[in-house]
Formats: structure tokens, C-alpha cells, sequence
């Protein structure tokens, strides 16, 4: 195949993924995926091989279902297949490290043979289970189990699989909607995908997912080379469920390839946060992808210079049956513990930590008017972390690929009223570039019923720290005004509760003291920063009443900052 | 006594005016550079050189229907009013905290825009409706003298309202909106439920701001614009273009300018749409290719199809979500970072890539001899022998052909181990392939196959790669108008007074309350027939209407014709078979045992098409029987090889006329390229090109 030819179709591979990943969410049932979306879409060779992936989603599922396809064709190899096959699983140690995640794959033919299969990984609003939280202890308890089967047998659904789906969630319509959504996106792509081989006249995609895989693979390895060899080791603290846990990374550059290796990180505990390790590849891929090589595109080529490795007996590489619902709450930090080792080696290319885990709030009460049951879950961000040119975001998801839902749907959808959703003063860590800050909701219900709340929280305990003499963001708080709340477990709290929540800020860049005294000024105009913090935490003196800098204090607290640093 | 009717289209380097007769004959054709920061300064001045040119009095111009990019530049350099937004209490970050998305997943570095209103000019109001519109909260007006106050000390001259679920009931907004006219007249106020009373309170916000920021700009735009027509004697009736592609007053114009962001490139379609339907083509792909970028937007049945919601201020241009989202119906079409001037380069990957960065006018392509030295996709044609060195812009512009060969081998040819010409139809070919799939994709989200239609090609680049997409997107055929250079300019003047209503009214179709949708259409239609009622008679108003549907629970609507007359029990079985039709087109099955709720009605307010006429091929500078003017080496992929190609000249092609590729055609602004084994033709003055079907 010739170079430009290569070019041409492999752009095209990429606008079919997005035309799947288009027709996924304009026809989902849920707002996890066509709001917040939860979901990734990509193209596989018949080997198993990614090769392309819809610019939207999760790293968490976009990676994992890329290492997630070659157990697909283990357990269907390609002569199995049949054209209207659909084949399913949620099974966390194959694909994205948590029940609710449903990776359903599509097998395209042409003429008679099969050339490529679509996929994709679409949060479910509910799979049974305890509903979405971390306090269960075993994975029997987080809901039903699909292990890999077909959805549909040459065209016809699987009549049980549907029966069994229906009877063991909470909300059948919505998670077999989406099932329809995810069926219909691959369609969608697989129809694109065989009208260009028609136009181009090829016979499969082997040469041209050689090709791609090949060229992003050198160019990966390229830029690895270009960084300096070392091992480069970082350690962060995280909330736990009952005790701290500690994510310990060594990234170890040698020539063209990078080695992520866990060992010493906390171990495996009795409740729902561990994490299959195809998700801890699937964070660590990423966030070495974000320093070393963003532009490169992201597919098996890409993967392949980076190893992960983490010891059985770590958190990071949990074995069946042990609990994962709440995966993320540790692996979304890797991503950051990265970032940390890296600074070491690149400290102009990486962030400082942000709140980094995804706050998911689910909710279980009863609809005023009729009394029916009624479950909503929704998705919400802390700030990111400085860098080393800008501040961080506020109220911004990092690494997670999600979007929030406006508070106006939510109360559309479910009878719950937001009272107030805005960004919290202070957060932010100081330094020369702010981390940006988080939020704070005040959550009630419509209804005189109580009312369980299963909230996965982090950073409740354990702040993000600052990198290169940047400051820590804030923490982050839950209270009910009655009964008692407790991160990662489902609490039900008596009618008429109101729940705050407080999500934590991002880390600081650089020593604040560097900052320049214009922005913190404007920060406290903003509301951004307090005056308090403005003096404390950045040596900047403010009058209170003309909100100028009051510029000889200034120079004196900066001085005796410096000094004491 | 006839009455003309002027269009004027105000670009970003020239400023195009066409002026037409009463039957829709075009009569003369004008083009002046554009004054940036006064743009009613060229229009005035072009006015007036048509005018004196064709020998018509002002006083016998019925009306001038122009469109302007004044507000999108406003938006861009942030030189609108000092903004504030009020909201419900706790909301005021709304704005801000946005979708809590990143659009770019991999860049650490990525930014986004700065909302409108700076925190410290954010306030809120301690009031509250819910989400089935009930009053929980009420509002206190003293709250809003209080905040009239403040707004005062801080010298504010705009004020955004957006208040929590007032699409559903407005009445808190209403009363704020009355405050404030009555305490601060002098303070541009809109109302969210005004401008935009959709769910969705960021979006809702966000337009809500744009609407404000630029209204007093568009205000005084406007009345400067009519008083220096005046001055010229003209006593018509001044119109502008909105983004949908209807026009509207001057007073509706002015309170809400958010419609009118988009308006420039909406007229391209507009034309397209025009001219397909006057050529028995109702549906196509309009390709308009400029020298910065290139547009593509699919006519259905006659018409542009409408979005209803774009983005401004986008941090990079072409990335979707990196903008501030505007929700107001603008007609749908990619725009594509690719144009004459894209610069092609080697990426990191050693991938030939071209654009989305432009070279411009200035320094330009490299063969325009004025200190450009990338290659661009002009640099590409010249070398591929597509367009001539000496006859560009009709000879205005000649160009170099030894430079841009040069450009091209340094750049490209050389690093990548190819020849010069190989090179440069890489550069072609990627660059074709770009525009094509975007076009694509645009045309598949909308459950369009872009392999029916045929491509309506103009703009300035835009003839000489058409074939080309037309090829990669299996279209049928490609059709050039005549004088493509004003094809922009002509849209103004067919597009009708018209004007948008939405209402949401979510319900499930099987439960419809018909009496409140009725209600509902019959105040919608009662607020169109005001609005187009200033300008024409009430006879002459017609209705389309629209019903936003979806499977309950689903979050993206459908749009779906709705019939005429009165809606009752039983209209629901011809609804949902409208929505099944329509569902299966675009995603190849239905659900068949769910649930529809409808969730908006729309009705669109339109007053009569203007006619046009398309000119008849003149065959005028007519020199043998061909009408060629000669041949020259041009570059085709079918010979792998440069191959002899006879250049035509459009101004000597007669109606009927016949031949065949590969063929060039030259006028004066543009360059139609024919590949080998197509069939042109002439019918009427229209250049249409048949496709091979291989």
C-alpha cells in the first residue's frame, strides 16, 4: 500500500469510528452516555488488533476494551463467527475492571469472510447488584455477571440473555435502550467500514492495520528514546476505603520502551476498589500517552512500547472474586502518580495532581407522584491540576473523558432538586499556576420518603498534592443535615436530608510566591482566591476595601516566603 | 417603474453585491474590499457604484438584504458590551463549570474559552421554579432594585437573565426583565426564556450572553447602516440575514443579534439550495471552498437542512466542544480547515497533512510571489497544471510556478523520497480526502447518503477540487454555476422573511394534551405573523411546523414534519409513523414497543420565496465551435501522468452544449477541473459534469 493511499484510509477509519460513536449516543437511553459520555467506540482487525478509536470517552474504556477484543476472539475465534452475530460481556478482568461497563462487539464480513469487528463500552445505569458503590466485599454481590456470549445469533436476539438482563436491573428500559444504542453504533460503523473497502476495492484491512500499527508504534518509540534514561519513582496517598492507601510507581525509560511497574502499592482489599490489571494498563497507557506522545494516535501500536506490571498481591492487580464497583477510585489517581515520576525527567510536560477521581453520585428513593422507584446516577469533577504554563481547570474531568449533566435534566429526570452547583473559594492549590477548583452541589429530594445515597468519593481525606513547590488543593467534604453519609457506601438517609457535597480542587505549580501578583489580584476579585489566601498563601497584600495590591507588603511577605522556603 | 433588490454579502476581504430586477434577473455584479471596522462604509459605497453602473435610482430599490460577520469578530476579539448574568440562586458558576468536559482527551495544555461575564459580574437571585415549572420560591422584587443598584455602581451596560427552568415557566425572568425596563432603561436586558427557552441551563446561559454582549454593537451597526442607505436615497426596506437562513427586519434584528452570528455562510446555501431547485436538482451538496476553508452542507428537497446549535470563539478552530455554545437554528454545514492557502506539511509521524493553518491572502501560497514560502494547496494546482499561471483571477494575480514548484520540493517532495508532481497530488489528494470525509460524516449524522447527491461547487477553489470529492464521495455529479465568484451574494437575495419559534411541551405522544399544543402552534404562529407582519402582508405568511420527537428516556431528538391544521386524537399514528420513517433512515432499525414523547414544537414563520432567474450561457467571446481556447499538461491520476488537456472558456460555452474529460474550464474568478471519462454539459448557463460509474 502506498503512503498517501495509507493516509487516505486511515482517515477514514477514524471518521467511521466517530460515525459510530455519533449514532451511539444521539440513540442512547441515558444520560450517562449521551450527556456525561461514559461510553468509547473503536475498530479492530480481525486479529483483535485496535486500530482506531471515536475521539470521545473514557481512557479507562477506550484502552481497556482495546486489550479487552483478544478475549473476545478466544472465546468466538473467527471461523464461529457469523454475519448478525453480537457478542457481549461485562466480565471485569477482560474488559473495563467493573460490571457496569458492557463491552458489546460486532463482527463485520465481506464477502463471506470476516474483516474487522466493532466495539464498544457503554456504562450501564444499573446492573443489580448493590447499584453502583464500593462497600461490597466479593463481585458476586455487584450485580450480574456476563461472561463473553452472543447478544444476537445471526441476527436474532438471544432471547434468555435479554430475559435474565431485564429481570436483574433496576431500570430495564434505559439498560436495554442502550444495549439497542450499542448494537445500532456498530452497525452504523460496519456499514461505512464496507463501503470504503468497496470504493478502494480491498479485501480486508490486515495490510492497512499493519501499517497503522507499525507507524504509531515507531513514532511512539521515538519519542520515548528522546526522554532520558532513568527510573523514575513517585509515590501518592489516596482516601481508601478504611485506611489510606499508597500507589507506588516506578517508570523505568530504557531506549524505546517504558516499563510502569506497581510493586509496593498497597495491597488487595475487602471491598469494591481494587482493580483488574487490563484497567491499570489501561490508566498507565494513558497517562504515559499524555506526556510522551499526545498527538500520536492511540492504538495497539501505541500501547505496545509501554509495559505495565503489577505484583498479585497489589491493589493494582486484584484477582476474581475479589470486589472492583469502585475501581476507579484508585485508578484514576494513576494517571497522577505518573505525572509524578515523569516531572523528574519532564517537569515542563506534566500536570500537577487534580482531584483526578470522578465523584459518581447514585440515588435510590421513590417518585412523589406515583410512588414508583426510581434510580439516577450522574457524574461530577473536581479541578485538575496546574501546569507548568496555565492553571488548572475548574470543576473539570482529568483523567476521565466524562461530561456533567445539567442540573436542569437531572431534575427533568429524576425528582431531585440542586440547590446550588458552584465553585468553591480556596480550593484551588497556590501556586505560580493555580489548580483549578472544585465544586460544591447541595442535593435534595422531591419527596417525603427517605432516601439511599451511594456516593464513590475521593480525596476526602488525602488532598492533591502541589508539584514543584505548588500547594495542595483543597480536600473534599460530605454532609447530610440528617442522618449520616459515608463516602463509597450506600447510605440511606431519612426524608427530607439535605446532602452537600464538596468536591476537592487540583494541585498547585511552582512556588505561589512566583505568581504573578496581577492574577491573584484578579482571582480575588473573581472570588477565586479569599483575600486571607491571597496574603497567606501568595504573599500578595490586598486592600480589602479598593481591592489593590498593596504593594510594599507585598514585597516583604514574598521576600520572607522565599526565604523560609 | 421596477424594483430591484440588492444583496450584499460582507467577506473578509471583499465585500460582493448583486443587484437583481423585480423578476430575479441579475443585473450587476459589484465587488469592493470590505472596511473591517465600519463595515457599512463598503456597503454604502458599493450601493452606490452599482447603482450609478446600472443606471438605476435609488429611490427604485425595494429593498438591500446583506449579512455580516461584525458580531462574529465582536465575539472573537471580545469587544462587546460589559456584560452581567443574573441567575437562580447557587447558579451563577453554571457558566463556568459548563459540561466539566475536556474535548481534547490526550492535551494536558488544552484551554477554554473565558465565559462572557466575568465571575465578579455574575449575581444571583434567591428564587426558585422547579422543573415542572411550579413556583417553589418566589422572587422578590426588591432583590432585583437591589441588584439594579449594583449593576449601576459596576458601570454594567448589558445584563444576561437566565434563571432555572424559566423555558418552562418565564414568569420570574418576565418580572426581572420588567424591573429593569422600568429602573434602568438605558441596560441592554435578555431574557433566556426570550432568546432561547430550551432545557439546558450552560447553553441556555451561554446564548443568552452572546445575545446581550453584542447587541448594542448591533444596534448601532445597524441604524448607521439604514441612515447611510438614506442618505443615499434609498427608501426600501432593509433586511438581514440570520444564521438559519431567513431574513429578518431591522427591529427583530436588533433584539436578538445572537440569530444573525452565522449569517455570512448561510448564504452560500442558500444560493445552492436556489439554483438546484430552479434546475430540477432539489437535493444536493453544496461545496464551497475559499481560500481559508472550505464548507459543505447538504439541501434537502429545496432546502438547507437548519442545526440548532453552533459554537463561537472556538479555542481551536475546527475542535468540536472547544467553543462557547450558541443555540439558535444556523444552517448545517462542516466547516473544514482546507483551502486554497492550507499549508501542506510532513507531521511528526512523517504523514503528509494538510492545513488547518492558512497562508492567507498575505504572504499567501507561495506562488503568489509575496514572501510566502510553505506549500499550500494553490502551489499544488499550479504545479498539477490545473490552474493557470497567467489567466488567475482572470490574469489580476499571476503566478509562479518555478516557486511553488520549489515550496513543494523542499518541503514535501524531498523528505519523503518523491518527485515534485507526485508530491503535489499527494497534496491534492489528501486535501480533497479531507474535505470528503468530513463531508461524509457531516451527511451521515444526518442520515444523509452523500453518494446520492449531487456536489454544487463555487467559491474561489472550490471548481477545481470539486470533481475530485465528487469522485471519493461516489457522487452521482457536479454541477458549476456561472460567475461561482457571487454565487454568496445572489443567496441574500433569495431568501425569505422569516423567523423561528420553539416551545417545549414535553409529553408522550400516546397521552398528547392536543388542546395545549394547539394552544401552544396557534401563539407561536400569533408571534410570527407580529414579527413578519411589520414587513408583509398577513396573507402571505406561511407555516411549516415541527415536532421534536424521541423514544422516552432517549436525549436527542429528531426533527419530524408535522401536517397541517389542527392536531386531535389520532394524530398520533400518523406522528409515529413519520418518526419511525425518519428513525429507520437514519439508524436502520426501530423500537417498536417503546414510548415517543415529543419534546419541542417548533414553527417556522416564513414569508414568500424571491424569485430568481438563472442568466442563459451567452456563448459570448465565442471564438470557433468548441468554445476551447487552447490546451496545456495537466496531471491525471487515471494516466498516472501529466496528460494534454483542452481548456475551455466558460464565456464561449452555448446551452446544449457537449464534451467530455478530461477537460479544464476557466472564467474569470474560478477553474473547473474534469477528470478523464466524464460527460459535461451545458444546460443553461450551468456547468454539469457527469461521473463516471465505475
Amino acid at each position: 500500500m502506498d503512503r498517501l493511499t495509507l493516509e487516505v484510509l486511515w482517515n477514514r477509519l477514524v471518521s467511521v469510528v466517530n460515525e459510530q460513536a455519533a449514532a451511539l449516543m444521539r440513540t442512547s437511553f441515558t444520560s450517562i452516555v449521551r450527556e456525561a459520555g461514559d461510553l468509547s467506540a473503536g475498530i479492530f482487525d480481525r486479529r483483535g488488533r485496535m486500530i482506531a478509536q471515536a475521539v470521545t470517552g473514557t481512557p479507562g474504556h477506550i484502552n481497556s476494551m482495546a486489550t479487552g477484543m483478544r478475549h473476545f476472539l478466544e472465546a468466538f475465534p473467527p471461523e464461529s463467527l457469523n454475519p448478525g452475530d453480537v457478542l457481549i460481556t461485562n466480565d471485569p478482568w477482560k474488559t473495563a475492571s467493573q460490571l457496569n461497563d458492557i463491552t458489546v462487539a460486532t463482527p463485520v464480513f465481506r464477502k463471506g469472510s470476516l474483516v474487522a469487528l466493532f466495539a464498544n463500552t457503554c456504562h450501564a445505569l444499573d446492573i443489580g447488584g448493590r447499584g453502583l458503590s464500593a462497600d461490597s466485599r466479593e463481585i458476586y454481590e455487584e450485580g450480574l455477571f456476563i461472561p463473553i456470549m452472543k447478544l444476537y445469533d445471526r441476527g436474532d436476539p438471544v432471547a434468555p440473555l435479554f430475559e435474565i438482563l431485564k429481570a436483574n436491573v433496576r431500570a430495564p428500559e434505559e439498560v436495554l435502550g442502550d444495549l439497542h444504542s450499542q448494537v445500532v453504533g456498530n452497525e452504523v460503523g460496519g456499514r461505512q467500514l464496507i463501503a470504503s473497502l468497496e470504493e478502494f476495492e480491498l479485501d480486508d484491512i490486515e495490510s492497512l492495520s499493519d501499517a497503522i500499527i507499525d507507524r504509531s508504534e515507531s513514532s511512539m518509540r521515538e519519542r520515548i528514546r528522546a526522554v532520558r534514561n532513568g527510573a523514575y519513582r513517585h509515590e501518592l496517598e489516596i482516601d481508601g476505603f478504611d485506611e489510606p492507601l499508597t500507589i507506588r510507581v516506578a517508570v523505568v525509560i530504557d531506549g524505546d520502551a517504558v516499563t510502569v511497574d506497581y510493586a509496593g502499592s498497597s495491597g488487595p482489599v475487602d471491598r469494591g476498589i481494587n482493580v483488574a490489571l487490563n484497567y491499570t494498563a489501561a490508566y498507565t497507557t494513558y497517562g504515559i500517552k499524555c506526556v510522551i506522545g499526545p498527538d500520536i494516535p492511540n492504538n495497539e501500536g501505541s500501547f505496545r512500547p509501554v509495559r505495565v506490571q503489577a505484583p498479585e498481591d497489589t491493589i493494582l492487580n486484584a484477582q476474581p472474586p475479589a470486589a472492583v464497583g469502585g475501581r476507579h477510585l484508585v485508578g484514576h489517581f494513576l494517571p497522577s502518580a505518573i505525572f509524578g515520576a515523569l516531572a523528574q525527567a519532564l517537569p515542563d510536560r506534566v500536570m500537577a495532581p487534580g482531584a483526578d477521581g470522578l465523584w459518581d453520585t447514585q440515588i435510590f428513593g421513590r417518585r412523589p407522584e406515583s410512588g414508583a422507584p426510581f434510580t439516577y446516577v450522574w457524574f461530577s469533577a473536581g479541578g485538575t491540576g496546574a501546569l507548568p504554563t496555565s492553571d488548572g481547570l475548574s470543576a473539570t474531568a482529568f483523567p476521565s473523558g466524562i461530561a456533567g449533566v445539567p442540573a436542569e435534566v437531572i431534575e427533568t429526570l429524576a425528582p431531585i432538586v440542586l440547590e446550588k452547583r458552584e465553585l468553591r473559594p480556596d480550593s484551588g492549590g497556590a501556586g505560580t499556576f493555580r489548580g483549578g477548583l472544585g465544586q460544591a452541589m447541595k442535593i435534595r429530594l422531591r419527596s417525603n420518603e427517605p432516601f439511599a445515597v451511594s456516593g464513590l468519593y475521593e480525596r476526602i481525606a488525602c488532598a492533591a498534592q502541589g508539584l514543584l513547590g505548588g500547594r495542595p488543593g483543597a480536600t473534599g467534604a460530605i454532609e447530610a443535615s440528617a442522618g449520616s453519609l459515608r463516602s463509597k457506601i450506600r447510605t440511606t438517609l431519612p426524608a427530607g436530608a439535605v446532602v452537600t457535597l464538596e468536591l476537592p480542587g487540583g494541585g498547585g505549580y511552582g512556588p505561589p510566591w512566583k505568581r504573578d501578583p496581577e492574577r491573584v489580584l484578579s482571582d480575588v476579585q473573581n472570588g477565586y482566591v479569599s483575600i486571607e489566601s491571597a496574603e497567606r498563601d501568595y504573599g500578595v497584600a490586598i486592600d480589602p476595601e479598593r481591592l489593590e495590591i498593596h504593594e510594599e507588603k507585598t514585597r516583604a511577605r514574598r521576600a520572607e516566603m522565599e526565604n523560609t522556603q | 417603474m421596477t424594483s430591484y433588490r440588492i444583496g450584499a454579502d460582507i467577506g473578509g476581504t471583499f465585500t460582493d453585491l448583486v443587484l437583481m430586477d423585480a423578476s430575479g434577473t441579475t443585473f450587476e455584479i459589484g465587488k469592493i474590499l470590505t472596511t473591517p471596522e465600519e463595515p457599512e462604509k463598503a456597503v454604502e459605497q458599493g450601493v452606490q457604484q452599482l447603482l450609478a453602473s446600472a443606471g438605476v435610482a435609488a429611490c427604485d430599490v425595494s429593498h438591500v438584504v446583506h449579512g455580516t460577520t461584525l458580531l462574529t469578530n465582536a465575539l472573537i476579539e471580545r469587544k462587546g458590551a460589559r456584560t452581567a448574568l443574573v441567575t437562580t440562586k447557587g447558579y451563577r458558576d453554571a457558566i463556568e463549570i459548563g459540561r466539566e468536559h475536556r474535548y481534547d482527551m490526550y492535551d494536558l495544555f488544552m484551554e477554554r474559552p473565558a465565559p462572557l461575564a466575568p465571575r465578579r459580574h455574575r449575581f444571583e437571585l434567591d428564587e426558585r421554579v422547579l422543573a415542572d415549572g411550579s413556583v417553589e420560591k418566589p422572587l422578590d422584587s426588591e432583590d432585583v432594585t437591589r441588584l439594579i443598584d449594583i449593576l449601576h455602581e459596576e458601570k454594567i451596560e448589558a445584563l444576561a437573565v437566565c434563571l432555572l427552568h424559566s423555558y418552562r415557566n418565564p414568569v420570574h425572568e418576565k418580572r426581572v426583565g420588567e424591573l429593569v425596563r422600568r429602573h434602568a432603561p438605558e441596560l441592554a436586558c435578555s431574557l433566556s426564556s426570550e432568546v432561547v427557552p430550551e432545557i439546558r441551563e450552560y447553553e441556555r446561559s451561554s446564548t443568552t450572553l452572546v445575545n446581550v454582549y453584542v447587541q448594542a454593537l448591533a444596534e448601532r451597526y445597524l441604524a448607521s447602516l439604514e441612515a447611510r442607505l438614506r442618505k443615499l436615497g434609498l427608501t426600501g426596506s432593509l433586511f438581514v440575514m440570520q444564521s438559519n437562513g431567513g431574513v429578518c427586519d431591522v427591529s427583530t434584528a436588533t433584539r436578538f443579534p445572537v440569530r444573525l452570528v452565522e449569517s455570512g455562510p448561510a448564504a452560500g446555501a442558500l444560493a445552492a439550495a436556489r439554483y438546484g431547485t430552479k434546475m430540477n436538482a432539489p437535493s444536493l451538496l453544496s461545496f464551497d471552498m475559499g481560500g481559508t476553508t472550505a464548507k459543505a452542507s447538504i439541501i434537502d428537497d429545496g432546502e438547507p437542512l437548519i442545526a440548532l446549535e453552533f459554537e463561537i470563539d472556538r479555542r481551536y478552530r475546527f475542535k468540536k466542544g472547544s467553543g462557547l455554545p450558541v443555540k439558535v437554528p444556523v444552517v448545517e454545514m462542516i466547516e473544514i480547515g482546507a483551502g486554497g492557502g492550507s499549508i501542506a506539511r510532513i507531521d511528526g509521524l512523517s504523514r503528509l497533512t494538510v492545513g488547518p493553518d492558512s497562508a492567507g491572502a498575505d504572504p499567501g501560497p507561495a506562488c503568489y510571489g509575496r514572501g510566502g514560502v510553505a506549500p499550500t494547496v494553490t502551489d499544488a494546482d499550479l504545479v498539477l497544471g490545473y490552474l493557470d499561471p497567467s489567466f488567475f483571477l482572470g490574469g489580476k494575480l499571476p503566478l509562479d510556478r518555478e516557486a511553488a514548484e520549489r515550496s513543494i520540493r523542499q518541503a514535501i517532495a524531498e523528505p519523503l523520497g518523491m518527485e515534485v508532481a507526485e508530491a503535489a497530488w499527494g497534496i491534492h489528494r489528501v486535501v480533497n480526502e479531507t474535505m470528503a470525509s468530513a463531508a461524509r460524516i457531516h451527511a451521515v449524522e444526518r442520515g444523509k447518503d452523500a453518494a446520492r447527491l449531487p456536489l454544487f461547487a463555487f467559491g474561489g477553489a472550490g471548481p477545481v477540487h470539486a470533481y475530485r470529492v465528487a469522485r471519493i464521495l461516489r457522487a452521482p455529479s457536479v454541477v458549476f454555476p456561472l460567475a461561482a465568484g457571487v454565487t454568496s451574494a445572489v443567496g441574500f437575495l433569495v431568501a425569505p422573511l422569516s423567523f423561528d419559534f420553539v416551545r417545549t411541551l414535553r409529553e408522550e405522544l400516546e397521552a398528547m394534551d392536543w388542546e395545549r399544543v394547539n394552544e401552544a402552534i396557534a401563539d407561536m404562529e400569533r408571534q410570527g405573523r407580529e414579527v413578519l407582519g411589520r414587513t408583509i402582508a398577513e396573507e402571505d405568511i406561511r407555516f411549516r411546523r415541527f415536532a421534536e420527537m424521541r423514544y422516552r428516556l432517549q436525549g436527542h431528538d429528531i426533527r419530524v414534519p408535522m401536517p397541517e391544521g389542527v392536531l386531535a386524537p389520532g394524530s398520533e399514528v400518523a406522528m409515529r409513523g413519520a418518526f419511525d420513517d425518519l428513525y429507520t433512515s437514519l439508524y436502520g432499525r426501530v423500537q417498536p414497543e417503546l414510548a415517543i414523547d415529543v419534546v419541542n414544537w417548533r414553527v417556522i414563520a416564513e414569508g414568500p420565496r424571491p424569485e430568481i432567474e438563472l442568466p442563459a450561457a451567452s456563448g459570448a467571446s465565442r471564438a470557433d465551435d468548441s468554445g476551447a481556447k487552447g490546451q496545456r499538461a495537466a496531471y491525471m491520476p487515471e494516466a498516472g501522468a501529466f496528460v494534454d488537456t483542452v481548456v475551455y472558456d466558460r464565456y464561449a460555452l452555448v446551452d446544449g452544449q457537449r464534451f467530455e474529460g478530461p477537460a479544464i474550464v476557466e472564467e474569470r474568478e474560478s477553474t473547473v477541473v474534469i477528470g478523464s471519462g466524464a460527460r459535461a454539459r451545458i444546460d443553461g448557463s450551468q456547468l454539469i459534469v457527469d461521473l463516471p460509474k465505475d
